[in-house]
């Protein structure tokens, strides 16, 4: 069975249409929905997301931050940044893990550490989801 | 007679090079709106869902509480005011401060390097000027703010949050509007929704994890807008000052042509006088 799935991100809707199965990462860990499941929400955090479509196929996606929702049989993921496997920069990603390592190597205050962990978890994130697609 | 055409002549030459840059100004306007429309149209999904979200969770559960939605009780505003990086946008700048109205004690967060200049100058305490130009504000920076000013107001830094941007309605029409952003207070009292909604882990968990989300998406929203009334507006000055620079252009044309006619007139009057002598 397949249900609609919506991948919306600030910069516009990143996909919308039929899905088998979706995987993503919460706060709480991997959730699997399949369709018919109950309405549901849940923060994300930054993760992977793996879509099974209809076909078969498998599209892999770094996703960050946002919230993954089931209404009325209807699951969207409204994340702050979700790129397809393919569609990543992976040069860019890199950049920016040096420089969050650089930022972490030289900590003032924890408000920046705090930054710089994140950034550097979200570029380790992209550079992982890139080398499995 | 001479003299004055030489120097009307040079008045035409000087409004021709302004209309120029007038000229060059509405084009990139008008090619820079296009993309911040399609910016707007884009991002609203996004916010949709989460403000919808966040509706949902207050509505379906009884024993609902959370920091984000406790009332104000006097204290401090903290306001965000999106203005433009530069001026030349007929009033967009003055009208947007105009309604903002900041009162004195106010915590101030300004995006845009003519909100910096104007809030410094008058001494607000600035919360920070990492925003200074707008065009620059990017998603990720807006994600920054939201945990911020969240953050801040847990803290107690102020008790409420209100934001100041210009509201694209159309190419013509753009309204300063200013907005609550926190507390947030429910729009809807009760709603009798069937089915319950699991929240993980909680719905305060949920609900908490979102606001953040929620203002970054406000402060983006409010950013996209503002910039394309900006551009309106500059575009829509620009057009007014090109076509006063072509009143002014065939005005001293017309002057022109007839201080030239009459030197040529007395000239021909001199040479029929003289010949008759």
């Amino acid at each position: 069975m397949n249900f609609q799935l919506q991948i919306a991100t600030p910069d516009g809707l990143v996909f919308d249409g039929e899905a088998e199965r979706v995987v993503t990462r919460t706060t709480e860990g991997d959730v699997g929905i399949l369709a018919r499941h109950s309405d549901y929400v849940a923060p994300l955090d930054v993760g992977k997301t793996r879509v099974r479509l209809p076909d078969g196929s498998e599209r892999l996606g770094s996703s960050n931050r946002g919230m993954i929702s089931v209404s009325g049989g209807v699951v969207r993921i409204v994340a702050v940044t979700f790129e397809w496997a393919d569609e990543i920069d992976v040069e860019r990603a890199k950049r920016a893990a040096e420089k969050a390592r650089e930022r972490i190597s030289r900590q003032r205050t924890d408000r920046e550490l705090r930054l710089a962990e994140y950034k550097l978890k979200r570029a380790l994130n992209r550079i992982d989801v890139y080398n499995n697609r | 007679m001479a003299e004055s055409m030489k120097a009307i002549k040079s008045r035409i030459k000087s409004v021709e090079n302004t209309r120029q840059i007038t000229k060059a100004m509405e084009l990139v306007a008008t090619g820079k709106l296009r993309h911040a429309k399609e910016r707007i149209e884009h991002s609203r999904p996004f916010f949709e869902l989460l403000k919808g979200t966040l509706e949902d969770i207050e509505a379906g559960n009884r024993d609902f509480s959370s920091p984000f939605t406790r009332p104000a009780a006097g204290g401090r505003t903290c306001r965000i005011v999106i203005a433009g990086d530069r001026g030349l946008a007929g009033g967009y700048n003055s009208n947007l401060f105009k309604a903002a109205a900041a009162e004195e004690g106010d915590l101030i967060l300004p995006i845009g390097r003519k909100a910096v200049e104007l809030y410094r100058r008058r001494g607000f305490e600035i919360l920070s000027d990492e925003y200074a130009v707008a065009e620059d504000v990017s998603v990720g920076s807006c994600g920054a703010i939201g945990e911020e000013l969240a953050k801040a107001f847990l803290r107690g830094d102020f008790d409420r949050l209100t934001i100041s941007y210009t509201s694209y309605i159309n190419v013509l029409t753009q309204a300063p509007a200013s907005m609550e952003v926190l507390p947030i207070v429910s729009g809807k009292g009760e709603r009798a929704k069937g089915g319950l909604i699991i929240y993980e882990p909680s719905a305060e968990a949920v609900f908490n994890s979102i606001v953040p989300q929620y203002i970054s998406g406000i402060v983006y929203g409010a950013l996209c807008e503002s910039v394309a009334s900006e551009l309106s507006a500059r575009r829509a000055a620009m057009e007014a000052a090109n076509k006063n620079a072509d009143e002014m252009i065939s005005g001293l044309s017309l002057r022109y042509n007839r201080a030239r006619q009459a030197s040529i007139t007395q000239e021909i009057t001199e040479i029929v006088a003289g010949s008759e002598a």
